[in-house]
Formats: C-alpha cells, sequence, structure tokens
C-alpha cells in the first residue's frame, strides 16, 4: 500500500518517540535521531518496519526522534502515523493490532 | 502538575507586556511589526500562572521560542512541550516541514529533537525540520553535465523577466557549459510565483544549456530571514547575507557541481551590493563570484522596479525597452489586471 | 453480580497520551488504575492515545491493580472504536462518562458483546462502570447501578455536577452531600463500589484528607485521584485500626471453626454471627492486608 499522506504521530516529551511518514519510492528509508545509544537504533527501525509491514507499506521516508521510548510505545506511535498517513485513523484496521 | 499550554494573544495589552517581558529576560527583545507580522499563532506554557515557556508560528518559520527552566521537572522538557505543541498543530493543518532561525547557542537543543542545520554563522543559524526538506528540494533538480563541466546558477526574482536578467543568464550560458536559473519561490510580488517562473522560461527557452526550477524554501529572498533575536540592527543584514551565501555554498551548489554564481551590480541598492559583497567573501576560493554591470537601455538602467513602475503609469514605451518580447506581449495581454493589483495594494517599490 | 469483592480505595487517573505516565502507572500501588482516554486528550490525539493504551494493556505488567479506562462518551465519534479497542486489549473495566441513563449503559454493553465476540473474548469478562456527571445522572443513579450484570461501580465526578447545579466546588463539599448519598446508596443497594469525585488542589493537603475522611465515613468504597502522591493519604484514612483488625480476626477465627465442625451456623461469643458482619471482618482483613498491618497468617504486626 502507497502512503497517501504525510503523517506524524507522538511528541518529543520523555519515554516517547516523535514518528513522521511520507511518501517514498526506495523501500523504507529512516532519519533518526535518539537520546538513548546507538545500539537501540536498529531495533526502533525493525520496530517501526514490522508495524508498516503490517499495513502493507513497503516504501516510506520515516523521520523519528526517539527520547526514550519503550516498544510498546515505538508501536503505539507507528500504528497512530500509519493509520494517520493512510487515511485509516476513523476506522482502524483491527486485524493488524 | 504539569505545565498548561495556552495561546497567547498580542491584541491583548496585558499578554503582550507579559509576553514581551518573559522573552526580555531570555535575551529576545526585537519586537518590530516587520517581525510580528504574519504571526498566525503564540502559544505559552504555564506553570500555574507563571508563563514558562513561548512559540510562535508565522507560515513555516517558529520564531519567538523561549523556554525558562526554572521549576522545570527536568531540563528541556519545557522546550520539548512547546515544540510538540507546534509541530502537532501543524500536522493538523497538512504542514509536517518547519524552520528555525536561531542564536548559535541553542543549535544543540534543535538538532535533539531532530532538526538539521542549513547554515550557521556566528550571528545566527537556520536549521529544518520534517519534509520535503533540503534533501528533498535537491533530488528533483535536475542533473546536468558532471564534475568536469562548467557549472553556474544565477537567481532572479525577475519580477518580472527584463532584459537586464536575460542579458546576465546569457553571458552565464556563453561562459559555462550548463547554467541553473533559480527564480525565487515566495509568492509576495506584482507578478506571482507562476507567472514569473513561466516569464523567466519563455525568456531564455533558446539557451539550450539553460534550465529554470524553482528556488523553493532554499532561495528566498534573505531580507525574510527572521532577525528578532538580533540586538543591533546594523547587523542583521550581515546576518542575513551570510547565511544566504553559505546555505548556497555548502549545500545547494555542490549537490549539482556549481562553482561560479553570475550576479548583477547594483549601482542603486545598498543592500544589494552589501549582498554581492558578503557573496564574494563567503564563497571565497570554492565558487566564483561574477558581478555582472547593469544592462542599460536608451534612457536609464534596466529594471524590473523600472518596468513595474512603467506597469503602474501605464508607459508603455519604457518597459517595452526593458523587457524581451515574450515579457512585453504577457503585460500587454494582462495589463488591466496587473494594473488592479498594484490599485488594490500590491506593493511595486520591493522586490 | 459480576462483582467479586476486591479494595477499591484508590482510582488512579492517568493521562492516556502520556508514555511516561502510562508505562509507570503501575508503580505507585493504586488499586485501580484508569486510563483517560477522555478529557485528558486533545482532540486531536484520540486515536494516538488509544493505541497507546491498547499496547500498554498488552505489554505492561501492572501487578495486581485493576485496569479500568475511561472511554469517550457516546455523543463522540470515538465511543465505539474506544470500545473495540479496549475490549481487544482485554481491560477489566470500561468506565463511561456523563452516564445519565439505563440506556446509555445498555448501549454501551450491547457494543461490548459484539466487541467481545469479534475479537473472540469471553462473553462477560469486560466490566463496566459509569460516572455521574450531572443532575439527570443522580435522579437516575439507582437504576443506572443496577443496568447491567456487569456493572461494578458508580462514580460521582463533581466538576461537570457542580456546573450542572449552577454552582461550584466549595472547600467544605455541601454542594455534593445529595449527590454523595445518592451514589453511594444506589451502588450498596445494588452490590456495587461506590468512587468519590477527584479532589484537584494538590497544594491543599488538609483539605484533602478532610474530604477523605468525610467520604470514608460516608463508606465510599474509595477515591478517584489525579496525583500518585495522594494515595497513600487515602490508605491511611481506609486503615482499620488496631481493636477492628482484632475483632475481625475473631470472627475469622469463629468462620474457621464453624468450618472445621461442619456447621451451618457460625457462632461467636454466643450469639450468631450473620453475613454483614462476615463481609465486613472480611473487608477490615483486606485492607489490614493492603496496610501492611498484619503478615501473612493474618497477625497483627506492632507499629
Amino acid at each position: 500500500m502507497e502512503i497517501k499522506k504525510t503523517a506524524m504521530a507522538g511528541t518529543l516529551e520523555s519515554s516517547d518517540v516523535q514518528i513522521m511518514l511520507s511518501q517514498g519510492s526506495d523501500g523504507i528509508t529512516f532519519d533518526l535521531v535518539s537520546d538513548v545509544a546507538k545500539q537501540f537504533d536498529d531495533a526502533i527501525k525493525a520496530t517501526i518496519t514490522a508495524v508498516l509491514a503490517l499495513y502493507g507499506v513497503d516504501n516510506a521516508e520515516v523521520k523519528v526522534v526517539d527520547k526514550g521510548a519503550l516498544d510498546m510505545v515505538i508501536k503505539a506511535r507507528a500504528m497512530t502515523a500509519v493509520q494517520r498517513a493512510l487515511d485509516l485513523a476513523d476506522e482502524p484496521n483491527w486485524e493488524v493490532m | 502538575m504539569a505545565d498548561i499550554i495556552r495561546d497567547i494573544n498580542l491584541n491583548n495589552p496585558t499578554q503582550r507586556q507579559y509576553w514581551q517581558t518573559f522573552l526580555s529576560e531570555l535575551d529576545i527583545d526585537n519586537f518590530n511589526e516587520k517581525e510580528l507580522i504574519g504571526i498566525e499563532k503564540i502559544v505559552g506554557l504555564f506553570d500555574g500562572e507563571r508563563l514558562v515557556g513561548t512559540g510562535a508560528i508565522a507560515g513555516k518559520v517558529l520564531k519567538y521560542i523561549g523556554v525558562c527552566d526554572r521549576g522545570a521537572t527536568s531540563k528541556g522538557a519545557r522546550f520539548n512541550q512547546v515544540m510538540t505543541t507546534f509541530e502537532n498543530y501543524m500536522a493538523t493543518l497538512g504542514r509536517f516541514h518547519h524552520f528555525v532561525f536561531t542564536k548559535p547557542r541553542y543549535i544543540a537543543s534543535f538538532k535533539h529533537i531532530g532538526f538539521g542545520v542549513l547554515a550557521e554563522s556566528s550571528l545566527g543559524a537556520i536549521l529544518e525540520k520534517g519534509l520535503p526538506d533540503v534533501h528533498s528540494f535537491i533530488r528533483q533538480l535536475p542533473q546536468m553535465g558532471n564534475q568536469t563541466s562548467r557549472i553556474a546558477a544565477v537567481v532572479v526574482n525577475a519580477n518580472p523577466f527584463t532584459r537586464g536578467h536575460r542579458y546576465l543568464i546569457e553571458k552565464a550560458a556563453t561562459e559555462n557549459d550548463f547554467v541553473y536559473v533559480f527564480v525565487v519561490a515566495q509568492d509576495v510580488s506584482l507578478f506571482t510565483t507562476a507567472e514569473r517562473q513561466m516569464l523567466v522560461s519563455k525568456g531564455v527557452a533558446d539557451l539550450k544549456n539553460v534550465v529554470v526550477v524553482s528556488g523553493g524554501d532554499y532561495m528566498v529572498s534573505y531580507l525574510t530571514f527572521p532577525s528578532y533575536f538580533i540586538h543591533d540592527e546594523t547587523t542583521v543584514i550581515d546576518y542575513q547575507t551570510t547565511l544566504d551565501a553559505r546555505l548556497f555554498k555548502n549545500i545547494i551548489a555542490p549537490a549539482r557541481h556549481i562553482t561560479r554564481r553570475y550576479v548583477g551590480s547594483e549601482p542603486l541598492s545598498e543592500t544589494t551590493a552589501h549582498y554581492n559583497q558578503t557573496l564574494a567573501r563567503e564563497f571565497d576560493d570554492s565558487i566564483e563570484l561574477t558581478i555582472v554591470p547593469r544592462l542599460n537601455s536608451q534612457r536609464q538602467v534596466v529594471s524590473a522596479r523600472a518596468v513595474r513602475e512603467a506597469i503602474a503609469t501605464d508607459n508603455r514605451q519604457v518597459w517595452t525597452e526593458m523587457v524581451p518580447e515574450t515579457t512585453a506581449l504577457f503585460i500587454s495581454e494582462n495589463i488591466t489586471a496587473l494594473q488592479t493589483r498594484i490599485r488594490k495594494g500590491q506593493k511595486i517599490d520591493g522586490n | 453480580m459480576a462483582t467479586e469483592e476486591r479494595l477499591r480505595r484508590t482510582m488512579m487517573f492517568v493521562p492516556g497520551n502520556n508514555p511516561a505516565m502510562v508505562k509507570d502507572a503501575g508503580i505507585f500501588g493504586a488499586d485501580s488504575i484508569m486510563f483517560d482516554l477522555e478529557d485528558a486528550v486533545s482532540l486531536d490525539e484520540k486515536d494516538a492515545a488509544r493505541y497507546l493504551v491498547y499496547q500498554a494493556l498488552k505489554t505492561v505488567d501492572y501487578g495486581d491493580a485493576e485496569l479500568v479506562v475511561r472511554i469517550n462518551g457516546l455523543d463522540t465519534p470515538f465511543y465505539q472504536n474506544d470500545i473495540k479497542a479496549m475490549v481487544k486489549a482485554g481491560i477489566d473495566v470500561i468506565r463511561l462518562p456523563k452516564v445519565e441513563s439505563v440506556e446509555m449503559i445498555q448501549t454501551l454493553e450491547k457494543l461490548v458483546i459484539e466487541a467481545e465476540k469479534q475479537f473472540g473474548r469471553e462473553i462477560g469478562s469486560t466490566q463496566l462502570m459509569a460516572a455521574i456527571e450531572s443532575a439527570r445522572g443522580v435522579v437516575n443513579a439507582n437504576a443506572i447501578a443496577m443496568a447491567s450484570t456487569r456493572m461494578i461501580g458508580i462514580a460521582l465526578s463533581a466538576e461537570d455536577y457542580t456546573t450542572d447545579m449552577k454552582t461550584h466546588r466549595y472547600p467544605d463539599g455541601q454542594e455534593l452531600s445529595y449527590a454523595r448519598n445518592v451514589i453511594l446508596h444506589a451502588a450498596r443497594a445494588a452490590g456495587i463500589a461506590a468512587f468519590d469525585t477527584v479532589f484537584t488542589d494538590l497544594n491543599d493537603e488538609a483539605g484533602f484528607y478532610r474530604e477523605t475522611e468525610l467520604i470514608h465515613q460516608l463508606g465510599f468504597d474509595g477515591k478517584s485521584l489525579i496525583n500518585p502522591r495522594q494515595i497513600d493519604m487515602v490508605n491511611t484514612v481506609y486503615e482499620p485500626s488496631q481493636q477492628e483488625i482484632l475483632n475481625a480476626q475473631n470472627v475469622i477465627a469463629a468462620i474457621e471453626e464453624a468450618r472445621q465442625k461442619g456447621s451451618g451456623v457460625i457462632a461467636m461469643n454466643g450469639q450468631m454471627v450473620d453475613r454483614p458482619v462476615v463481609l465486613r471482618a472480611e473487608r477490615v482483613m483486606r485492607l489490614a492486608k493492603a496496610n501492611h498491618l498484619v503478615d501473612m497468617e493474618g497477625n497483627y504486626i506492632e507499629k
């Protein structure tokens, strides 16, 4: 599925993560800024990529500002962002949750 | 208890005074009309009744960002809360890309929340965040030639495209393998952005090694760079022109192997003369700057401003002398509409 | 009744879109944690809060706390998706705000049943509670409390209620006197829990104690809270005295004696012990344990 419009979810506050999704043409590309150690970068990317895959999104430009979010928070924000980007915010895809 | 975000209304004298006092204590005290105009929303972060953070939005630009960490739960928490408020507010309006102009010492704070530096000097910095960004802009620029080509750039507002612009671009085209003409995209001129871009394209259509592109968000009029955090008015122009020059030199030019820049000489405007000086200083050895003397028509120096004045006074003879046929034809066909814009208040003495 | 007796002294509000507070909600020892999708969440973030609470419910260990979510009202576009997401996540209790009629609870129950079927959850596993926030709600409180076998409690929400009553909150709480008594009676008659409203002035500790002592005296199960600091304060007020614990221990011993004798009648000091006394004794012992006043065997620990 293609991203219809740029969308964002999350905040810049402690324990949160801000995720912005935009149309891409070259797979899932990341631009990631994180408060925590570099070694978590791959885990953050993997979580977001997995959520995007659930919605069949395989092309997207993803900008992430991580403020030390737990995996479950990253998942929730990614889900919110992708539903917004696909115009599904009012009609969630229950199967993938 | 968490701090609360509330709107601040500058039309309310008490709120305005309180807001200005707060910012002044943070060393931001330039509240010129020029800076305040265009602000669409100001928010305040309140700890009880005490203002502890603020910021304003004007289009794509965030300004007057100020935060006091006294009594905060953690350093930076209030800054992050204010910025989140703006970014989420803009997201609801479908805006996902914004700029910040700030003092150098705040660069790190903005980088920490995802901003990237476009240009910086000892006086100030431009940062951006979101999409589409400068990389998106560069990606969509056509690619001409290669590392070994001689590639030049010209930046024009072309309000409207004159024989002077034509002369400048033609000169660049003969002296180089390829020329990028960037047309300033801000839509604040007598001729709309689409009209200006179209007139430039038509005016150089015969020059096969010239490509006309939009300057996007990255080749704007440097005069519009916010300077609310600069105390000394006389350094404002230096701050603005330096950032403009560095953004071009460090980000735009390398992306397309541009090694030369052509500008018109400016006998009439001190600001533009200053700009040309700054370009020369900043480009140093990495980009060769060519200042081309202004073209003269039969009576006076060719300038877009003179053309606009001629349109206002319906002086066909003057504008015909100063613009190429393509522009002249457009003016003739749209003379009533153009004169109506002027009558309705469109300024013609700017750029 | 859906309700097994459990302590509900403290129901702590947690803003549903705040990851720091959502993830840490379990560490303060509240009896119930109430994730708020309603007033604490701005209109543009309703979806974000819903998914955050959903993920938290699926992954965070909140220990023994009862998990409650305040969904958006029946008249909002978020209501139905809130119900679905929370039922799917396996929430213990859905708290409906601004309840004024039995029909509102019935509509909610219908949608909860649908969601339980859709997501393969046990029918009846999702419990309900109502927040009463208006004069109409107070007038209909008895029926609301008995509107469904899933009901576990009703709560007074004073901000909206006092506005509806054309007054506001006062330190002495006289303006809430009728509503508190009505809600308490409705709850007791229906055999469910009664929750008092929040106390918002965090700087007025004396006022908080005064109000908590009042609702404890009236017989409320507990209170809604907006700050973790208030949890210990409520627990202190609800702490049983040594004498109460000793009495309760005697009752428990009598029950045990009757059980061992195989006798259907519980007797103490030559008197029959009837059911309310048994229930109170059990409740006192639960409170004593929760306040660490007795050890695992139920022996009193001197402070």
